[in-house]
């Protein structure tokens, strides 16, 4: 009677879900997430124990023997390790300094300022990579060449260096710290500052001893964070790094899988590691946030208050004004230059400028169509993608399921693995299918939707726990049914927040490298990729051409978002 | 095998006795909750608590934040899945634990005003009234005619046309409230309805939802935590504390004879005094209290005394001093020490043999502070209280 009692409870909950839509949906949802995310990288570890024949799937001997050689690639575990520091360090203290000035400082522009501080993000670190190539190589770059021009002698600097890769990944893959560190500096109460002002202490003491305590942990939260991304960034390191042989783990693998016969065994034992590292530093990431949610940031936003700088004020701003100068306007600028030009140069008397590379980029077959293909896949995996997604976030957020925080994991799970790992192992869990998906847009589709959950599960988590649960709960109160509370109260009310986030999903397809690189085949190229081969193999003014169809497609779309979302914060104000 | 009998007998009484026909007095239960336990994983927000509801009661559930209150009334809307425990409506169950029933939400029939409203700003107000009438799936005329009467119920019928996200806090209550009746449900569940109003609106909106609680005849549940709110507007009244229910009785009662510490110190305000009772001077009508210093008090029981009682519990109201002191069966000489006007009442600070007393008399009579005053209250204001279990 006892013991029936204990299971009735779980099997009376377990019936309530199998009976209702909800729990349909819910199930089917779940498994095809689960699969999606966890098959591959059960393939690639597989695979990583492959000692037999790199080619032949399932392995025709297991060992760790993939694992033991990677004694021998130290050197490129150091680089990785080397470069990622630096770039960390380089995009903390420019973040940090950033973030101060734009939220406690009074400078003039700062609302632009800020705005357009978003802007090396979208540039995406490929076409970053490109452009300072442009900017700075060791010859033909645009600041060598005027050196030379103005007498100077030798090169002023040389971007093919570990130092100009880590250089170009703070710049275009570190804007995240200056996000994470304004969020915890506007989330301190600006009281405790000026409490400080009030006992007597000047700026400069208030600064070091209020302020830098408090966003401490915010600011070893975000280098925490930055330097994990660092540690599977691909882009500048395959632009910037193998032209002088300066190899880290994303490059390396991709070499030992374009390198005849590919060496899939090693390159997945080295993206497993990889991703073991990634995974234990996000996981320290989590566990300091978490220790420090409640005395920190207090989910609370506080009117800002701004200090006065005085003479200063103009420093400040300048110092603004240099890294948009550096991050933003130098290589668009040198970007769009060489895309005009017949031969890149800086020299404009010498230039001379035709509209030719587009014109090839718009004929040219390949081009053509791997730019229609990315509008298309843009355009797929953003509409299906938000739909399961406001559907996932609705199920770990708002359902109470049993599990719920299990589903979060999983659906989270592709932040913690390099996207070009990832990459990695959807070809080869796919490769090993009996559907033959392999070189068609739909495993790029399915691919996308993998690796963007993480990014679309947050912000659409945002814009679901915007709306009042209570507003939900009212609906079934009312009478309503599950599907028909969806129908008419939830979907309504996130329709802005949807289009945001549609456009957010849009952006990240368009500007995808590392998924894209091993997915895309013989009649299913996209832009991405196309503009990495167009480097090694054609011209750079072809190249630029191509970057800046890629980067004025993913600008209207951010323009889109801003507008869609300006619009909707006014509504939230009026309502 | 308790509980399936009472449910039983429930189904028998409104079988064989229609509810408008009924002569007697004891109306059969609406709403009825039995041994309802809720878990939060380990943490249990409701310790069992059983309590039923006569059609066209209006209960209220009273008890500090985090007491289990809402929790409880929303269990019964079907928005809370419990551990174990029974609700029954109407005599069916809409959850058990022992017969593995959870009826959804959507078709337990009962309605609900929410503490934020939930007014969908996506729709008018017209709009947010049909919401219930439109799931089920009535005559386009049918509804109009039934949203304009509960807008009329709610005096906002001249802004069904506004879009919802324009309306003052006040008039979204009303809303809410409209869209809560306009369906016709039996039960209405509020949860702290009146909270996010100001303490103007709340004691108008007060007296205009007592009005439309008679007019309607609904069986209605009330979360709060103000205490004069739920006496103003309730039948009875249910006092919660950390997941537990401490009493459960009419207001005046609950006020006059609290059971235990926590409710006579959390519904208006008393002196508790601590003490034994003196069983050998005790009398048939009332007993007497021997305070700590040595005082006597001649006090009342309303429940058989048990012998663990140490507290009795003197409402600061029911106290005279000087010329009001008339009571005959405790007449204490002490000073006061302190004078505070508040405004509708003047509250004193009186040193007497048992300590310090808290008086409050109406601000027409003021008292020096200093002055010697004789205390005086009867025996069946000085209640003897259960000894708390905690």
């Amino acid at each position: 009677m006892a013991l029936q009692s204990v299971d009735a409870d779980a099997g009376f909950d377990r019936r309530g879900l199998g009976l209702t839509s909800q729990g349909i949906i819910t199930a089917v949802i779940l498994i095809i997430c689960g699969a999606l995310v966890l098959y591959p990288l059960f393939f690639l570890f597989a695979e990583s124990l492959n000692i037999g024949d790199p080619q032949v799937f399932p392995p025709e001997r297991i060992g760790f023997g993939n694992y033991v050689d990677m004694l021998f690639d130290w050197r490129i575990i150091g680089n990785t390790l080397k470069v990622a520091l630096f770039s960390t360090g380089i995009a903390v203290t420019i973040g940090f300094i950033l973030a101060w000035i734009l939220t406690r400082t009074e400078i003039p522009g700062r609302a632009v300022l800020e705005r357009l501080m978003e802007v090396p993000f979208y540039v995406t670190p490929l076409v970053g990579a490109l452009s300072w190539s442009i900017l700075a190589a060791p010859q033909s770059g645009f600041l060598n060449q005027a050196w030379a021009y103005f007498g100077g002698s030798n090169r002023l600097i040389d971007v093919y260096t570990p130092m100009g890769v880590a250089w170009v990944m703070a710049l275009f893959e570190g804007s995240v710290a200056f996000v994470m560190i304004s969020a915890a500096m506007k989330s301190m109460d600006p009281a405790l500052e000026e409490g400080a002002r009030v006992m007597g202490a000047s700026k400069l003491r208030t600064m070091i001893t209020v302020t830098l305590p408090l966003v401490a942990p915010g600011v070893l939260g975000a280098a925490i964070f930055v330097f994990a991304e660092m540690l599977g960034s691909f882009a500048a390191a395959l632009v910037l790094g193998i032209p002088g042989h300066f190899y880290v783990i994303t490059t390396a693998i991709w070499e030992l899988t374009l390198s005849y016969p590919p060496d899939y065994g090693r390159a997945s034992a080295l993206g497993i590691s990889l991703f073991v590292i990634m995974f234990a530093t996000l996981a320290l990431y989590r566990w300091l946030v978490r220790k420090d949610a409640y005395s920190t940031i207090s989910g609370k936003a506080f009117r800002p208050r701004r200090m006065q700088m005085g003479r200063w004020t103009w420093v400040l701003a300048g110092f603004c004004w240099l890294y948009v100068v550096v991050a933003v306007v130098m290589p668009l600028g040198a970007l769009l230059i060489t895309s005009f030009e017949r031969f890149a140069t800086v020299l404009l008397h010498q230039a001379q400028f035709t509209a030719q590379n587009y014109i090839t980029a718009f004929s040219l077959a390949s081009v053509r169509d791997a730019i229609v293909n990315s509008l298309i896949l843009g355009f797929g995996t953003a509409t299906v993608g938000v739909f399961v997604m406001v559907l996932l976030v609705w199920i770990i957020y708002r359902s109470r399921m049993p599990g719920a925080g299990v589903i979060e994991y999983v659906v989270m799970f592709p932040q913690a693995v390099p996207r070009m790992v990832f990459g990695l192992a959807i070809l080869w869990a796919w490769l090993n299918m009996p559907v033959s998906l392999y070189g068609t847009l739909w495993l790029l589709g399915i691919g996308y939707f993998t690796v963007l959950l993480p990014l679309g599960v947050r912000t659409l988590a945002g814009v679901v726990l915007q709306v009042d649960k209570s507003l939900e709960e009212c609906a079934r109160v009312c009478g309503a049914s599950w599907t028909h509370q969806l129908r008419t109260i939830t979907l309504p009310l996130l329709k802005p927040g949807i289009l945001a986030a549609w456009l957010l999903l849009f952006i990240a397809s368009v500007r995808e490298l590392g998924v894209s690189i091993y997915l895309m085949g013989p009649n299913s190229k996209v832009i991405a990729p196309a503009i990495v081969s167009s480097w090694s193999s054609a011209g750079t003014e072809l190249t630029a051409a191509m970057a800046v169809i890629q980067t004025l497609t993913i600008f209207i779309a951010v323009m889109l978002m801003f507008w869609v979302t300006a619009r909707l914060s006014k509504q939230g104000n009026e309502s | 095998m308790k509980q399936a009998e009472r449910i039983e007998t429930v189904t028998e009484m409104t079988a064989a006795a229609p509810v408008d026909a009924s002569p007697e007095p004891a109306k059969p239960p609406h709403i009825v909750v039995s041994d309802l336990v809720i878990k939060y994983g380990a943490y249990t927000a409701v310790h069992g608590v059983s309590f039923d509801i006569p059609k066209g009661e209006h209960l209220t559930l009273l008890g500090p934040s985090g007491c289990g209150k809402t929790t409880t009334l929303r269990s019964i809307a079907g928005l809370e899945h419990p551990f174990s425990g029974e609700i029954l409506i109407d005599g069916h169950p809409v959850y058990s634990s022992s017969r593995r029933v959870n009826v959804p939400t959507e078709q337990r029939g009962v309605s609900m005003v929410f503490q934020s409203y939930a007014i969908w700003p996506h729709m008018t107000v017209f709009e947010n009234v049909a919401y219930g009438l439109r799931v089920r799936k009535i005559s386009a005329d049918a509804i109009r005619v039934a949203v304009e009467k509960s807008l009329d119920l709610v005096q906002m019928r001249r802004y069904a046309d506004r879009p919802a996200s324009q309306l003052s806090g006040g008039q979204q209550q009303r809303v809410a409230l409209a869209r809560a009746i306009a369906f016709e449900p039996a039960v209405v569940l509020f949860d702290e309805p009146l909270s996010n109003l100001d303490a103007k609106l709340r004691g108008e909106m007060r007296v205009e939802l007592k009005d439309l609680q008679r007019t309607l005849g609904i069986s209605s549940v009330y979360v709060t935590h103000d205490q004069e709110e739920a006496f103003a507007i309730s039948d009875r009244v249910v006092i919660m504390n950390e997941g537990r229910i401490e009493q459960i009785g009419g207001p005046q009662d609950i006020y006059d004879r609290p059971r235990n510490s926590f409710v006579a110190d959390f519904v208006g305000s008393a002196n508790l005094i601590n003490g034994r009772v003196d069983k050998a001077a005790s009398g048939a009508d009332h007993i007497t209290f021997r305070t700590e210093s040595g005082l006597s008090l001649k006090a009342l029981s309303p429940r058989p005394v048990k012998g663990d009682e140490a507290q009795v519990a003197i409402r600061t109201a029911y106290i005279g001093l000087g010329a009001t002191a008339t009571s005959h069966a405790n007449r204490i000489e002490g000073r006061v020490a302190r004078r505070m006007f508040h405004g509708d009442f003047v509250q004193y600070l009186i040193d007497w043999p048992a300590g310090q007393l808290v008086v409050r008399r109406p601000p027409a009579e003021l008292i020096e502070e200093g002055e010697t005053v004789t205390i005086a209250f009867d025996a069946e204001h000085c209640v003897l209280l259960e000894a708390s279990t905690s």
